[in-house]
């Protein structure tokens, strides 16, 4: 026997002595190491089945088995869960939302498709709506073996400029079930509603309304009305103007246009559209929804609040989204924490204030007196400065400006060789249009002037309204918009990111052109082509404080991170488990060299950036890091910025610029600048 | 009749109630943005309320008191909220060209132009998790309500109350704008503070037209 010599004892065979006294342990071992059946075991164990399968029972409660479950797919199960509790659904499928490259749209239509063929019987008649989804189902179902089904569109037809038409849905469905297909002879919508009645009565397509009217399950997509959503490429829509319906649609099923509550949303189309309407629907005993993706989560939620689906087929970030939408917050997976209990929060933080809405006019005053020979203050405009030195004629001004919070950002980075003039807003707020206008009038040496500022809509607001300003005034203003953080947006919409640490570089760029007394155009271009070749991504490990509650932000946990930061103070672009000096900087490194792909031998500047209250040493350690993976790379380090040059008041955390040079940029960050946060001489 | 001086009593009502909510606002900001837009509202309310009444001689007209408050606005706050208010009130000042006063029946054109304002300047879409989400519901009752002749309180209600739904709904939306944008998934399941303080501002004109015409808000 494998388990060794056993010896019969009372109430059964005596274990193996590693097992001790404790048959809970033996029974365990057995059932779960040795991968024997609890009937085998209850022989070698000389016990019943059902004592075996109590002991089993009883390990678990007591600890001695703990039986863990992909976390990826817990979570989908206790969303699946929750999700068809808070909305009453009969059944409930969430996907994980990583697909490992694979298509949402695909791995719904899949897991629509195993709802459907599991649920599916002999003698149903099927409704299926269209779109990428249904098409997407229709192509993955296998046949299920079953009879007498019939498959009818839930609509009239589309365009046949889409490959996913009700036609083509219906067809490709009833194909994979060997069903009859029953299509719905008519467009789904027609010109009028007098048109819409005559059809209705051809006998054709009342007999196949007929048929519709019979179906017991439905099989639909949910559409969101978002700009990018299929539905507005469909012809559904075409000639519509949403302002009809008084922006109260939120999404649309079988082309009928729902509310945020789900109800149908009346417009000119209703007495158009032929196809089932939305109480029929609901008259519908299964009705399988199929719909993910983030755009989706608000056509998504109306259509679970209105019952127009009892089954719902997603994904797990959308199901969260919906759910969180509904206030019901289903967190991450939650992490063993093995430093035990948390570290006291700081719930009320010390600051050297006085009046906290005096902070930014007072630090202003105490900057003009610390670098009394770069810096003087601009009549009339007290959130503007200017250079000391003043504008030279025939040279581009460079104004450069943003909210307080960033210091030395902005004031720190003006000065011969840097910028003229700059405007300085509220606390992580945008300055108004007078400053800027009050700096650009400042800095104005004849030759037009260099707006330099990071990619917010409060930012690029206000600069182009000063812009107009001082274009009104006859000088001319070019705008660079910086989009340096990676992290904030995927490489296919870089002009959505934002621009944040790697600004500094820019300034300095566009400083040195235009102290070389370039022209305006010239200036833009080089700023531009600096701002295109930084890339800066952040992580944060304590929020930071606001000034007027003197409280933290928001949170971070006490084993977490928050990982593509901003400068305002703002969460992450997602949360993730606190790893050590060297881990944290691979993370960044990564995601910057994928994206700046460095041929062997290219030359780097490098910006290792404190958010705050992250200390000189720990940027230190983190340089190491970074010098390691880019030797390692093949990539040399021009010169190294590290330290405070770009902050978010006193949150801690690091970020890191990256710049790839070029001999044009190289010596333009070599040219001489003096200001109050960076000298090279 | 809404008059000049009507203007500066509406802002001083709307500057308190900016400031009420200055904490909440914050609150909402600090989870999907930068937590100022508490302290915007607030400030930006209170000084264009000031630049009302300072203003009341020298700017006699419905339009000059928009743009005294639009300029107080746009210079108190910056940001995101300063350009697109002030835009909001540039429409309004638009729409009542030369009077010094307008019938209270035509309070709900105000809210159609400062819709329209906001909307001209962000270049937003409902839907898009901003203002525009209690803006854009509101103006659609204001408008409904004009049509149909309706009593204006209780257009000024139904708006206010279509804003208040407008304001919720932004739970189930994604950023597509402004700084919680980046966020991502991450701004779903929270009020966009923009859309909430929208709604606030139209619940208190409500209730100040309550008061004005004697009645209360049911």
């Amino acid at each position: 026997m494998k388990n060794g010599p056993t010896t019969r004892g009372a109430g059964g065979a005596r274990g193996p002595l590693r097992f001790g006294e404790d048959p809970l342990l033996w029974a365990a071992w057995l059932y779960y190491e040795d991968g024997m059946t609890q009937g085998d075991i209850a022989t070698q164990m000389g016990i019943s089945r059902a004592s075996v399968n109590a002991y089993l029972a009883d390990a678990r409660e007591r600890g001695i088995v703990s039986i863990e479950i992909d976390p990826d797919r817990f979570r989908a199960l206790s969303i699946a869960q929750t999700l068809q509790e808070h909305f009453d659904l009969m059944d409930c499928l969430v996907i994980p939302s990583d697909g490992r490259g694979k298509p949402l749209i695909d791995r719904l239509g899949d897991a629509g498709a195993q709802v459907l063929a599991r649920t599916a019987q002999s003698g149903d008649t099927i409704a299926i709506t269209w779109g990428r989804t249904m098409l997407s189902l229709a192509d993955s179902i296998r046949t299920s073996g079953l009879q007498d089904l019939r498959v009818v569109q839930a609509t009239g037809g589309t365009t046949a400029k889409i490959p996913w038409t009700p036609e083509a849905c219906a067809t490709t469905l009833s194909d994979a079930l060997g069903a009859r297909c029953i299509p719905i002879s008519a467009p789904a919508i027609v010109s009028s509603p007098e048109m819409r009645e005559l059809l209705l009565r051809e006998p054709v397509i009342a007999e196949q309304m007929g048929v519709l009217s019979e179906a017991n399950r439905i099989i639909l997509g949910i559409s969101s009305l978002r700009p990018e959503s299929t539905i507005h490429t469909s012809g559904f829509f075409d000639a519509v103007d949403m302002q009809d319906y008084g922006n109260a649609a939120v999404g649309s099923i079988a082309g009928r246009l729902i509310s945020a509550s789900g109800e149908a949303v009346a417009g000119p189309l209703e007495p158009r559209t032929i196809g089932i309407d939305l109480d029929s629907l609901r008259t519908i005993p299964c009705r399988i929804g199929v719909a993910g993706g983030m755009d989706k989560v608000q056509a998504i939620l109306a259509a679970l609040r209105g019952k127009l689906v009892n089954v719902m087929v997603t994904d797990a970030d959308t199901a969260r989204a919906v759910l969180a939408s509904e206030g019901r917050d289903i967190g991450a997976p939650k992490r063993t924490n093995k430093a035990g209990s948390a570290l006291p929060e700081r719930l009320r933080v010390k600051k050297f204030l006085n009046r906290p809405q005096d902070a930014v006019n007072e630090a202003i005053a105490g900057a003009v007196l610390a670098h009394e020979g770069l810096l003087s203050p601009i009549d009339g405009a007290p959130r503007a400065l200017k250079a000391a030195i003043g504008p030279r004629p025939g040279k581009v001004g460079l104004v450069i400006g943003g909210g307080s919070g960033h210091e030395p950002g902005f004031l720190g980075y003006v000065g011969p060789g840097l910028a003229d003039a700059v405007a300085i807003g509220n606390i992580f707020a945008a300055p108004p249009p007078d400053p800027i206008l009050a700096a650009t009038l400042a800095a104005d040496g004849g030759a037009g002037v260099l707006h330099i500022f990071g990619n917010f809509s409060g930012d690029v607001m206000n600069f182009e309204m000063a812009a107009d300003l001082a274009a009104a005034k006859g000088i001319p203003v070019r705008s660079i918009i910086t989009t340096d953080d990676i992290a904030s947006a995927p490489v296919e919409t870089r002009a959505a990111r934002r621009g944040v640490a790697g600004n500094v570089f820019v300034f300095k760029i566009a400083g040195a052109a235009c102290d070389r007394m370039l022209p305006l155009d010239r200036c833009a271009e080089l700023a531009n082509r600096a701002t295109q070749r930084c890339y800066t991504m952040g992580i944060a490990l304590e929020p930071g404080t606001s000034l007027e509650t003197r409280r933290p932000s928001f949170r971070i946990g006490p084993d977490e991170m928050e990982v593509g930061v901003g400068v305002h103070g703002e969460r992450g672009i997602a949360s993730d488990r606190l790893v050590s000096a060297d881990a944290a900087t691979d993370l960044i490194v990564d995601r910057i060299l994928t994206e700046m792909a460095p041929a062997e031998g290219d030359r780097v500047a490098l910006l290792v950036n404190s958010l705050g209250s992250t200390p000189q040493l720990e940027l230190y350690i983190i340089n190491r890091r970074l010098r390691q993976r880019l030797r390692a790379r093949g990539v040399t380090v021009h010169r190294t910025l590290i330290g405070h040059y770009y902050t978010s008041l006193d949150m801690a955390g690091v970020s890191i610029t990256a710049m790839l040079l070029d001999d044009e940029l190289a010596a333009l960050l070599d040219h001489p600048c003096q200001s109050p946060a960076w000298r090279v001489v | 009749m809404f008059t000049r001086n009507d203007l500066t009593l509406l802002f001083r009502v709307l500057a308190e109630r900016m400031g009420a909510e200055q904490d909440y606002l914050a609150e909402l900001d600090g989870e999907i943005g930068d937590a100022d837009h508490g302290v915007a509202m607030s400030v930006g309310f209170a000084a264009a309320a000031k630049a009302l009444s300072e203003g009341e001689a020298d700017a006699p007209r419905l339009a000059d008191g928009m743009v005294l408050a639009a300029r107080a606005l746009l210079n108190e706050i910056g940001a995101t909220t300063g350009p697109l208010y002030a835009s909001a009130l540039l429409h309004a000042a638009k729409l009542l060209g030369q009077e010094t006063e307008i019938p209270l029946a035509r309070l709900p054109e105000v809210v159609v132009a400062i819709s329209e304002g906001v909307a001209a300047r962000g270049l937003g879409k409902p839907g898009d998790k901003t203002m525009l989400d209690a803006w854009a519901p509101a103006a659609h009752v204001a408008r409904a309500g004009l049509m149909a002749g309706q009593d204006v309180l209780d257009t000024m209600t139904k708006a206010a109350q279509a804003a208040a739904e407008g304001a919720e709904a932004t739970r189930a939306m994604m950023a597509a704008k402004g700084r919680a944008a980046r966020l991502g998934p991450r701004s779903l399941g929270h009020l966009d503070p923009g859309a909430a303080s929208a709604a606030a501002l139209l619940d208190s004109m409500a209730q100040w037209v309550a008061a004005k015409a004697g009645r209360s808000v049911q």
